[in-house]
C-alpha cells in the first residue's frame, strides 16, 4: 500500500520525527510529487533543516515541489471562531476578555478538532472532485501522546455532539482519520528499552482506534560491523588492558545487539519489519545524509513503487 | 573542556534541584543519579521522577503505581534514598480534596466527567502536578533533599508557572462569563449588543449540541470555591522555586539539535529569574583522535575493523567537542558535568550508583597523563581528554570518590 496522503510523523521527544519526516518529503517531492511538511512543535528544527530560520503559517516553497508550513494552534482556533462568530466585534471582545482562552484550554477537543479540520484543507478532494492541494501531507509531529489525542478527538467529538453543524464536519473528520488511504502514522522510535515501549503502547492505541499505522522507523541504528568470534575477541582484549579503539568498538556491539533486539520487538508487535535508519556521524545531518535517509524510508514504505 | 566540579559539589548541597531539558536527554536517568549522588554523600533524599521507563522503575523499585516514596537500598552508609513517580490524576484528586472547603464541594467536582478528563488530559496538568508533587514534599522533614524530573516541555516558563497560570485561568472571567455570559459586554454598550450575544450564544450551544457548555459550567462552577486555596499554593510554590536553597540543573545532549534547545533554556530560566546552578552534558561521546600505532598488538583483520568503526567515534568525539565548547562560550552558567555514553543505560541500582558517582566525580581522573598515553589517549595538556571509563571499571573508582575534596583540587589545577 502506498504511503497515506495525510502522514503524521510521531513518537516520543528527541526520536529524529523531524528528520525522518524532512527526509521523506524531500525524497518524495523529488521524485515528482506535491508535497507539503507540516512543522507542529514550536522548535523550529524542521525548517532549520532546509536551511530556514522559521516557517510562515500559509504554505511556503522550501524546494521544488515541495512546501512548509507552520501550524500556530492558538492562532487557528481564533481564527476558526472568528469565522464562527462572524461579527467582529464580538469575536474581539470575546478574544480580548481572557475567557475565550479559559474556554478552549478547558473544553476538550476543541483544539484538536480546529487543527484537524486545518490539516485535512490540503489532502481532502474538494467539492465536485476538485483535486487536492498537495499528493502527500507529511505532518511533523506532535509528540506520541498529543498525536494520539489528535487523532482520537473526531470520535470522541461525535460521540459528544450527536446532531447539528458541528456533527456533520466531525462525521467527515472521523471518515478521513479512518480512511485508510487518507491518514496513517508513521512511529519513530530509539533502539532504547522505554522509547520502544511507548512506541508498542502507541501502537496498541492507535490500532483501538483502526489507524493506520505504516513500518514503524527505528532510527539512530549502528551497522553490524563485528562478528561473534570479534565481539568475542574484543571483550578477551578489553579484559587484558583496555583502550580506546577498544572502547568504542564495546560501544559499538553493544549498541547493535541492544539495536537487533528492538527490531526484533518492534517486528514481532507489528508483523512487519522495523525501518533502520543508520546513526549519521557527521556533525550534523547534512543534505546528503538527508538524500540518504529519504530514500531507504521511500523504499521501506513502498513510496517507490507505484 | 572544563567542567566545574565544585559548582557540582554545591548543587548537591541544595534543598531542592529541579532538572530541566529538552526531550529524550536522559532528564530522568540523570534526575535519579543526582538524588543517589546526594545520598551516597549523606543527604536524605527524594526523587520524584515523571514517566520513567520501566527497567528504570525497577532499578529504583517502582511499580506501576508507586506514587508514594519507595526507600532504595543504596548500601555503604548511604543516606536515605526515596523514589517516586509522578502520577497526575493523583495528585490531583488529592489537591481537589484539599483545598475544597467541604468534602461535597470536593466530591462535585471528582464525578465530573470534564474534570476526569482534564485532569490526566489537559495540557499543563502534567506540569501543575509535578509542582503540586514538589509542594507537598517540601512539607515532608524527612527530606533534606527534592530532586524533581519534570515533563518533556519546550517552554519551561510554561512549566514553571503552570500553577500560577491555572490559578489565574479558574480565577479569570471565564467563571462569570460561564454563569452568565452577557458579563463580558460592560455598561456602556447598547442593550442590543446584549440581544446579539445572547443570541450568538444560543446558536453556539445548539451547535456544541448543548450538554457541552452546560457540563462546562458547572466544572467552572464548582472550580470557583478551590480559587483561594490554588493560589495560596501556586505562591508557595513559585517562592519555592526562587529561594535560595533552591537551583535548576539544565539536562543536554551535546547532539547539534537539542543545543539551541538547551541554549533557550538557559535563557528563558535567566529571563524568568530563576537560579539556574548549570548544566550537566549526558551521553557524551569522549573518543579523542587516535595516536598513531593504536592497537599495534591486536591481529591486522581485526584492527583494521576497530580502526574503521573507531573513525565514526572519533567524529562524534569531535562533534560533542565542539558542542560542548558551544555551550561555554554561549550558556551564560558553568558546564557541572559531561556524562560519557555508557555501554549500557542505568537500569539497575548498581548501574545507578556507578552512574551516581560518575556524574558527582566526572573527569576526575586517578590516572596520571602518562599512564592515559600508555593507553593510547592523546592526553595533550589543555587539550579535550578522556573520560572516566577505564576508571569505572576499577575498584579504586569509589576511592577517587571519598577522595573528592582532594581530586577537585587536582581537577581545577589541571585544567582538564
Amino acid at each position: 500500500m502506498a504511503i497515506p496522503r495525510l502522514l503524521f510523523v510521531t513518537g516520543k521527544g528527541g526520536v529524529g520525527k523531524t528528520t525522518v519526516a524532512a527526509a521523506l518529503g524531500q525524497h518524495v517531492a523529488e521524485r515528482g510529487e506535491r508535497v507539503l511538511v507540516v512543522e507542529m512543535a514550536a522548535d523550529r528544527s524542521l525548517a532549520a533543516l532546509f536551511g530556514h530560520s522559521a516557517l510562515a503559517t500559509e504554505p511556503a516553497s522550501l524546494a521544488p515541489r515541495l512546501d512548509g508550513v507552520r501550524v500556530e494552534t492558538r492562532a487557528l482556533v481564533e481564527s476558526y471562531f472568528r469565522r464562527l462568530l462572524r461579527l467582529p466585534f464580538l469575536s474581539r471582545r470575546l478574544f480580548a476578555s481572557g475567557t475565550f482562552q479559559a474556554v478552549t484550554a478547558a473544553a476538550p477537543g476543541v483544539t484538536e478538532f480546529v487543527v484537524l479540520e486545518h490539516l485535512v484543507q490540503w489532502t481532502a478532494t474538494g467539492w465536485l472532485g476538485r483535486r487536492a492541494p498537495y499528493d502527500l501531507v507529511i505532518v511533523d509531529g506532535p509528540a506520541c501522546g498529543h498525536a494520539l489525542r489528535l487523532l482520537g478527538t473526531p470520535r470522541q467529538l461525535a460521540a459528544l455532539v450527536p446532531r447539528g453543524p458541528l456533527a456533520s464536519t466531525v462525521g467527515r473528520l472521523v471518515r478521513l482519520v479512518g480512511d485508510q488511504t487518507h491518514t496513517g502514522v508513521l512511529l519513530v522510535t530509539l533502539p532504547d528499552e522505554m522509547a520502544v515501549s511507548e512506541t508498542l503502547e502507541a501502537r496498541a492505541t492507535l490500532k483501538r482506534l483502526d489507524l493506520r499505522l505504516t513500518r514503524p522507523v527505528l532510527n539512530r541504528v549502528w551497522p553490524r560491523r563485528f562478528s561473534a568470534a570479534d565481539a568475542a575477541a574484543v571483550a578477551a582484549l578489553r579484559a587484558r588492558r583496555d583502550e580506546p579503539l577498544l572502547a568504542a568498538a564495546g560501544l559499538e556491539i553493544t549498541a547493535r545487539r541492544e539495536a537487533e533486539r528492538h527490531l526484533g520487538r518492534l517486528r514481532r508487535a507489528f508483523g512487519a519489519a522495523p525501518l533502520p535508519v543508520h546513526e549519521v556521524c557527521r556533525e550534523a545531518i547534512d543534505p546528503s545524509a538527508l538524500a540518504d535517509i529519504g530514500r531507504s524510508l521511500a523504499r521501506g514504505l513502498g513510496a517507490d513503487a507505484n | 573542556m572544563r567542567t566545574d566540579p565544585s559548582a557540582l559539589a554545591a548543587l548537591l548541597r541544595q534543598r531542592l534541584i529541579v532538572c530541566v531539558g529538552a526531550g529524550g536527554v536522559g532528564k530522568t536517568t540523570t534526575a535519579a543519579a543526582l538524588a543517589a549522588a546526594a545520598a551516597l554523600r549523606g543527604r536524605a533524599t527524594v526523587v520524584i521522577t515523571v514517566d520513567p521507563s520501566r527497567r528504570l522503575k525497577d532499578a529504583l523499585g517502582l511499580t506501576e503505581l508507586s506514587s508514594e516514596p519507595q526507600a532504595l537500598a543504596l548500601g555503604d552508609g548511604a543516606a536515605r534514598l526515596d523514589a517516586l513517580a509522578l502520577d497526575t490524576k493523583r495528585t490531583f484528586d488529592r489537591l481537589i480534596e484539599r483545598v475544597a472547603p467541604r468534602p461535597d464541594v470536593a466530591q462535585r467536582i471528582l464525578a465530573n466527567r470534564l474534570y476526569q478528563e482534564l485532569s490526566s488530559e489537559l495540557g499543563g496538568s502534567t506540569e501543575y502536578m509535578a509542582m503540586e508533587r514538589l509542594h507537598e514534599l517540601l512539607q515532608d522533614a524527612r527530606y533534606e533533599l527534592i530532586v524533581v524530573d519534570t515533563p518533556p516541555s519546550a517552554d519551561v516558563r510554561a512549566l514553571l508557572e503552570a500553577p500560577l497560570r491555572m490559578t489565574e485561568l479558574l480565577a479569570s472571567q471565564a467563571v462569570d462569563f460561564l454563569k452568565s455570559p452577557a458579563a463580558i459586554i460592560t455598561g456602556q454598550e447598547s442593550s442590543l449588543m446584549r440581544m446579539t450575544l445572547g443570541a450568538v450564544l444560543k446558536a453556539l450551544e445548539r451547535w456544541t449540541g448543548l450538554t457541552l457548555l452546560r457540563e462546562l459550567s458547572d466544572f467552572v462552577s464548582g472550580f470557583e470555591h478551590l480559587v483561594d486555596g490554588f493560589r495560596a499554593r501556586a505562591q508557595a510554590i513559585e517562592q519555592a522555586l526562587r529561594a535560595p536553597d533552591a537551583s535548576f540543573a539544565i539536562i543536554a545532549t551535546p547532539e547539534p539539535n537539542t543545543l539551541s534547545a538547551t541554549l533557550a533554556f538557559d535563557r528563558e530560566l535567566g529571563a524568568g529569574n530563576y537560579p539556574v546552578a548549570g548544566i550537566i552534558a549526558n551521553r557524551v561521546y569522549d573518543f579523542p583522535p587516535l595516536l598513531r600505532g593504536a592497537g599495534r598488538q591486536i591481529p591486522a583483520p581485526l584492527r583494521d575493523k576497530l580502526t574503521a568503526n573507531y573513525a565514526d567515534f572519533a567524529a562524534l568525539g569531535a562533534r560533542d567537542r565542539a558542542a560542548l565548547e558551544t555551550l561555554r562560550a554561549e550558556a551564560s552558567v558553568p558546564l557541572l558535568a559531561a556524562l560519557p555514553v555508557l555501554e549500557e543505560a542505568p537500569t539497575s541500582l548498581t548501574a545507578l550508583r556507578r552512574a551516581a558517582l560518575q556524574s558527582y566525580s566526572s573527569r576526575v581522573y586517578a590516572d596520571s597523563a602518562a599512564a592515559l598515553r600508555r593507553r593510547g589517549f592523546a592526553a595533550r595538556a589543555g587539550a579535550w581528554t578522556v573520560s572516566c571509563w577505564p576508571a569505572m571499571r576499577r575498584s579504586s573508582f569509589i576511592l577517587t570518590l571519598t577522595r573528592l575534596p582532594c581530586s577537585a583540587s587536582i581537577l581545577a589545577r589541571s585544567r582538564l
